[in-house]
């Protein structure tokens, strides 16, 4: 504890609001694509995850350019009413006033995750002032924009550490998890299972696990898609080779199956893939990986050989035409399933038979329509393509709320 | 085009069989051959053949150039080149995250019986020995429709001493019952032969290490493992698994020999005799009429050493596709003199890790139970 509040010392004694900037000042730094620490981070994340350059490049610069102190004060002030309530203790109208004080440690596991997504977390638990504890991965991203931050105040070089630890082999791992307020992690159910089973009595445990993301294309979209809508939805496949859970993996149209306006859709999103895989080309895929993706793709032109549904190649993407729609997406790289669907009952049935638990929809536009449909799959985004990949800082993050779980509130009856 | 009958097809496969023997050039003549009449009887497979650019017009000029198949292609239409009415046999593919599973279909078992004998005779019964068989694979008289069943027991009535014993009942493993048998052998001196998955020999190991017993064979003896552990959340490291089945089974290591085949398949291979004496790596060999070739992504053929999916060019397929393409990973081993050449065999990587956060077939199918 007492090494704890050393730790936070410096850091509880700033005001939320000048954090916020110091956390914006040191994302600006690293949004300079020359910054050193970030040449350096890109070439580890390339390395890591096997990416393009411009892929990476792509991936930090939405990322950085993306928190900024408006974004991370509008989070905050929507889930907490005001800034200040991180401070001490503030008056709420109808309510009694409250200090929205941060639990002592959040420790963010971020095992199997793409690019900076324990940044985010970090950042509104650094806002709330706590000492956080990220377990980053082998690119040491965190570190390095933690290392930033030191330099921006010195009180983030005690509060903000990040470390690479193997999950169950570091002795020090279940002191950590143990005493942990908040617990954040990332990864598949069962890693997910266990890290929620270390964490203490009192550990309020925030798990993300792996999601799909789904595009949808009504059809009076799909009869004018141009080449436009269709380069943004193509950007929304192939980034990080539809490994994020933000990526799109598979997008719906209502459209008939063997109808002319399903097959012009897809000629039109084959060349735009061709189009986009030239500014973002593919990673390397290990060979297990290449090995899926072709017999997927074999076995689709078998089907259309046989007159059922497509393929279109398209640069280093895959575009398949009417799958079978009692099978589920094939979650392989730079692989587009395009379902056609008599309109939203399909979309939810289809979701429903393949327990698909859905993050986020890409649309042309997030109608009512879009929305209504996000409530019944039990999607928690509603975005225009384009920018599935890239959700707001200051939006709520896979549903769940930015900063309230870092944050306990000590109320002060009248 | 004249293309051949299928009597004169199998004439030609079983003289392959029998002497044991094709050359490079004799097996592509047999291939091309196979290839020309199955496009022609095999409308799926001929349409297939048709969008990738080969038909009676143009055949394949290399072995690689044969369109494979996808294995799950079985799934998803009747691959063969008879009418359904004259299938006598099939053996079922396991399921796939549609829930569906495929048949390999069977005018005939003679070439699939007569490839089986001809590669357990030179692979597992260099010595002719006459074995009994105590096989932990299904029963096939409780499933028809096991290839892996039926090929232990086309092995054991040809070659066995008649007093075989099943000891796997649906997902049950009756091990009391085969240890007794192994117990009787040992008092009858009567050498066996263990045929298994992986799986249910860790499942016999287990019983025999709750009672802190071995159950030595008899002299002679030896064990066909096969089929990994697919499919199950139990994974033992292969040289744990041999080491403790040597020793609790009182074998030598080489007496325990892999096979590798598949449903869609009708030869199989097993462990090279010269790469027996350690346990890994193993090198697979295949028999003279089954070539198999290692691809990239983009199914382009890989030279030696060199880890890619492994497609198998089966000639004892003849009723339904000669070329099947798997997404189990290998790398082709250089042939010794006059022989095809052999097969790292990696399996799928398993353990691999994950690189985002997005859903993956193995949770999405984890979740769905």
């Amino acid at each position: 504890m007492a090494e704890r509040a050393a730790a936070t010392g410096a850091l509880r004694a700033l005001p939320a609001a000048r954090i916020a900037s110091f956390l914006a000042d040191a994302a600006e730094r690293w949004s300079d694509a020359d910054f050193a620490p970030r040449v350096r981070a890109t070439e580890a994340i390339a390395a890591r995850l096997g990416y393009s350059a411009p892929v990476v490049e792509y991936a930090l610069d939405r990322l950085f350019l993306g928190i900024t102190r408006d974004a991370l004060e509008a989070a905050i002030a929507s889930e907490l009413g005001t800034l200040g309530a991180l401070d001490g203790v503030v008056e709420r109208r109808g309510a009694p006033a409250a200090w929205a004080r941060g639990v002592d440690r959040a420790v963010i596991v971020s095992s199997e995750t793409t690019i900076g997504v324990a940044l985010a977390p970090a950042l509104f638990a650094l806002c709330a002032k706590c000492d956080v504890v990220v377990k980053d991965r082998g690119d040491a991203l965190v570190a390095a924009f933690f290392a930033t931050l030191a330099e921006e105040h010195p009180a983030f070089g005690a509060a903000a550490r990040a470390r690479v630890w193997t999950g169950g082999d570091d002795p020090s791992e279940d002191a950590l998890l143990a005493g942990a307020g908040t617990l954040v992690a990332f990864g598949r159910d069962e890693t997910l299972r266990a890290i929620r089973a270390r964490g203490g009595t009192d550990t309020r445990f925030v798990g993300f696990g792996r999601r799909a993301s789904i595009g949808f294309l009504a059809r009076d979209e799909a009869a004018a898609l141009d080449d436009r809508l269709a380069e943004r939805i193509a950007r929304d496949a192939l980034l990080y080779d539809g490994e994020g859970c933000l990526s799109l993996h598979a997008l719906f149209v209502e459209a008939e199956a063997e109808g002319a306006a399903l097959a012009r859709a897809a000629r039109t999103l084959a060349a735009a893939c061709e189009r986009v895989a030239v500014e973002f080309p593919g990673g390397e895929r290990p060979a297990a990986v290449a090995a899926q993706t072709a017999s997927y793709r074999n076995l689709a032109a078998f089907r259309a050989a046989g007159g059922r549904g497509a393929v279109l190649r398209a640069g280093d993407a895959t575009l398949v035409v009417d799958p079978p729609s009692d099978e589920p997406p094939p979650f392989l790289p730079r692989v587009l399933p395009i379902v056609p669907v008599s309109g939203d009952d399909a979309i939810a049935a289809y979701c429903a038979a393949q327990r698909l638990p859905v993050q986020a929809i890409g649309v042309v536009w997030p109608s009512p329509r879009a929305v209504a449909l996000a409530e019944r799959i039990g999607a928690v985004r509603v975005a225009p393509f384009g920018e599935l990949q890239a959700p707001p800082l200051a939006g709520h993050h896979g549903g769940a709320p930015r900063i309230a779980d870092f944050v306990r509130w000590i109320d002060r009856d009248a | 085009m004249s293309v051949a009958t299928p009597a004169e097809l199998d004439r030609r496969i079983l003289a392959a069989i029998a002497a044991y023997a094709l050359d490079d050039a004799a097996f592509f003549a047999l291939a091309r051959d196979l290839f020309a009449f199955q496009i022609v009887h095999d409308a799926p497979y001929g349409a297939f053949a048709r969008s990738r650019g080969f038909g009676p017009g143009r055949l394949p000029e290399r072995i690689d150039e044969i369109p494979a198949v996808p294995a799950a292609a079985f799934k998803e239409a009747r691959l063969a080149t008879f009418p359904r009415e004259r299938t006598t046999a099939w053996f079922e593919t396991s399921g796939t995250t549609r829930g569906t599973g495929g048949r390999h279909e069977f005018e005939t078992l003679t070439l699939y019986e007569a490839a089986v004998l001809a590669s357990f005779d030179r692979m597992m019964l260099p010595d002719a020995a006459r074995l009994r068989y105590l096989n932990l694979v299904p029963d096939p008289r409780e499933n028809p429709h096991s290839s892996l069943g039926h090929m232990m027991a086309t092995v054991a009535r040809e070659r066995g001493d008649g007093a075989d014993g099943w000891y796997l009942h649906g997902d049950a493993l009756d091990a009391g019952a085969f240890l007794r048998d192994v117990a009787r052998a040992n008092a009858d001196g009567v050498a066996v032969c263990i045929a298994t998955t992986a799986f249910a020999l860790v499942a016999v190991l287990d019983a025999l290490g709750e009672r802190h017993a071995g159950a030595p064979l008899p002299a002679g003896s030896r064990i066909m493992e096969t089929g990994g552990f697919k499919g199950r959340t139990r994974v033992v490291e292969r040289a744990r698994l041999y080491g403790e089945t040597a020793e609790r089974f009182a074998v030598p290591v080489e007496a325990i020999v892999a096979e590798y085949g598949m449903t869609e398949l009708s030869s199989q291979y097993f462990d090279d005799p010269a790469s027996r004496g350690r346990i890994e790596p193993r090198v697979k060999a295949p028999p003279p009429w089954l070539r198999p070739i290692v691809v990239d992504g983009e199914g382009r053929p890989l030279p030696p050493g060199v880890v890619g999916a492994i497609r198998h060019v089966d000639l004892a397929n003849r009723g339904s596709v000669l070329a099947i393409e798997t997404e189990d990973l290998g790398a082709l081993v250089e042939a010794g003199p006059g022989g095809p050449a052999g097969l790292l065999l990696l399996g799928r990587e398993h353990g691999a890790e994950l690189r985002g956060c997005s859903l993956d077939a193995e949770t999405l199918l984890a979740r769905r139970g």
